[in-house]
């Protein structure tokens, strides 16, 4: 019964901004700057994640609105859900400007894992409904799983680059990442089976 | 290595221009990647969500969409090549068109490349509900100078145009572009209007291409000198004969 309550508001959600997406492609630059303001949060997030670099993150969402609305990049429904669409981009475009920037993404440092905030509240529902277990799948990852899971997502580093980094051979890295990303989505269909039951 | 090795590199856009084609190709036969891709891209999907909120620095949605729409204006500047060179420089801003689905194609289209070069020249291109005819333009010294130009649009429409009015030594042209028309039946026409007051003057006639765009070039010799245009309109007309506007104006802009 939950889980068809789900369903139904993505449903709406999504189609909010398909309508705004449609919209945009008329050329209505009210619908572009909902788009916007929706997303403004998560993407800035999401690229300050992926690079720690507030310049950086800037210019993405700059070149990712600019693919929007000259219509570079076009989303089709048939294939996800629009924040989906966005958020990939949004990773794309970041990953490219990285390269392009050449600066070298430090490995130092894991990406962290973040722990959950007390100021985290976020208008952006389906952020507010999935931070918590998302966050907390990944920190129930064993430490190399997350490792690869953020050399390879978060700081989009090639296969060769990850194998390197984490000490193993070439061939094994694939069947790592897969088993890894297999645990996040199990820990996270768990999680969500839970609230649920609440 | 083997090409379905390379499935975690292809999603992190790490190949060369070559090695992804090869992959791609590779794609269309193997199953196996394709399914892993898919499954990279699903298992991957909730991993945004993660980030920690960062509050955006002050003033960046403006600076954003104000580059966002720079850019607009800038890539249909571009595309119009020869009214750009000959703006004078006293001229304000142009008015940003908005982008269309068909709009790159259309502004780079040998209709309107021919339209905007004939400008240079001297050729008028007047078209009396016909068909435009567009001749060779001769290659000649100008003085063109766009006064104006403005982005059409309609309420219950998703067509658009954009006009300009262009001085030519003492002569002044009225250039006017337009996409996504609907089709029109029988005589029917776009008449397109200049307004002074609430006084319509005629201002040349089109029709659409089976692709939904018409153009025209109007001299505006032929009206009262003198007058302060207001407006720029245009209507779908039963034929080429009304001296007033018969049926509705479908886009308009102030001048
Ligand atoms: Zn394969």
């Amino acid at each position: 019964m939950m889980a068809v309550v789900k369903e139904k508001k993505g449903c709406v959600m999504s189609n909010r901004d398909l309508e705004y997406y449609q919209k945009m492609m008329n050329g209505d630059k009210q619908s572009l700057e909902a788009i916007y303001d929706k997303y403004e949060k998560l993407l800035y997030s999401f690229v300050i994640k992926l690079s720690s670099d507030h310049s950086l993150a800037e210019e993405v969402l700059q070149e990712v609105f600019i693919k929007l609305w000259t219509q570079k990049a076009q989303y089709d429904e048939t294939k996800g859900k629009f924040s989906s669409w966005i958020v990939t981009i949004t990773r794309y475009t970041a990953i490219d400007l990285i390269r392009a920037r050449k600066e070298s993404v430090s490995l130092e440092e894991e990406t962290d894992v973040p722990e959950e905030k007390g100021d985290s509240v976020e208008d952006l529902v389906e952020w507010k409904e999935k931070s918590t277990d998302v966050r907390r799948a990944l920190s129930q990852l064993s430490d190399e799983q997350r490792r690869i899971v953020d050399l390879f997502y978060f700081k989009g580093c090639s296969q060769s680059k990850i194998a390197e980094e984490c000490n193993l051979p070439l061939g094994t890295v694939k069947g790592r990442l897969r088993l890894a990303l297999k645990h996040l989505k199990k820990h996270l269909s768990i999680q969500e089976g839970g609230i649920s039951d609440a | 290595m083997r090409e379905c090795e390379k499935v975690l590199d292809y999603f992190n856009n790490e190949l060369s221009n070559t090695e992804r084609e090869k992959f791609e190709k590779h794609l269309e036969s193997c199953d196996e990647c394709r399914e892993e891709l898919e499954e990279l891209r699903m298992l991957t999907d909730d991993l945004p969500f993660s980030s920690d909120p960062v509050e955006p620095p002050e003033g960046m949605k403006d600076r954003v969409l104000g580059a966002v729409f720079e850019e607009d204006k800038e890539v249909s500047e571009d595309q119009v090549v020869p009214l750009n060179e000959h703006r004078s420089k006293e001229e304000g801003p142009a008015h940003a068109p908005k982008p269309r689905g068909n709009r790159q194609r259309w502004m780079m289209s040998g209709l309107a490349a021919a339209l905007a070069v004939s400008l240079i020249g001297n050729v008028y291109i007047l078209s009396n509900g016909g068909e435009e005819s567009v001749s060779e333009p001769p290659i000649s010294e100008s003085t063109d100078e766009v006064n104006s130009r403005v982005l059409l649009q309609g309420e219950a429409t998703t067509a658009s145009a954009t006009a300009a009015i262009i001085r030519q030594n003492e002569s002044q042209l009225l250039t006017l572009q337009a996409e996504q028309l609907d089709q029109l039946e029988g005589d029917q026409v776009y008449q397109v209007w200049l307004l002074a007051g609430d006084q319509p003057y005629r201002a040349g006639t089109f029709v659409a291409n089976s692709n939904g765009e018409g153009a025209v070039a109007f001299s505006m010799d032929q009206l009262p000198a003198d007058i302060d245009w207001e407006a720029v309109a245009v209507s779908k007309e039963p034929d080429a004969e009304s001296q007033t506007p018969q049926g509705e104006v479908i886009l308009s802009s102030t001048l």
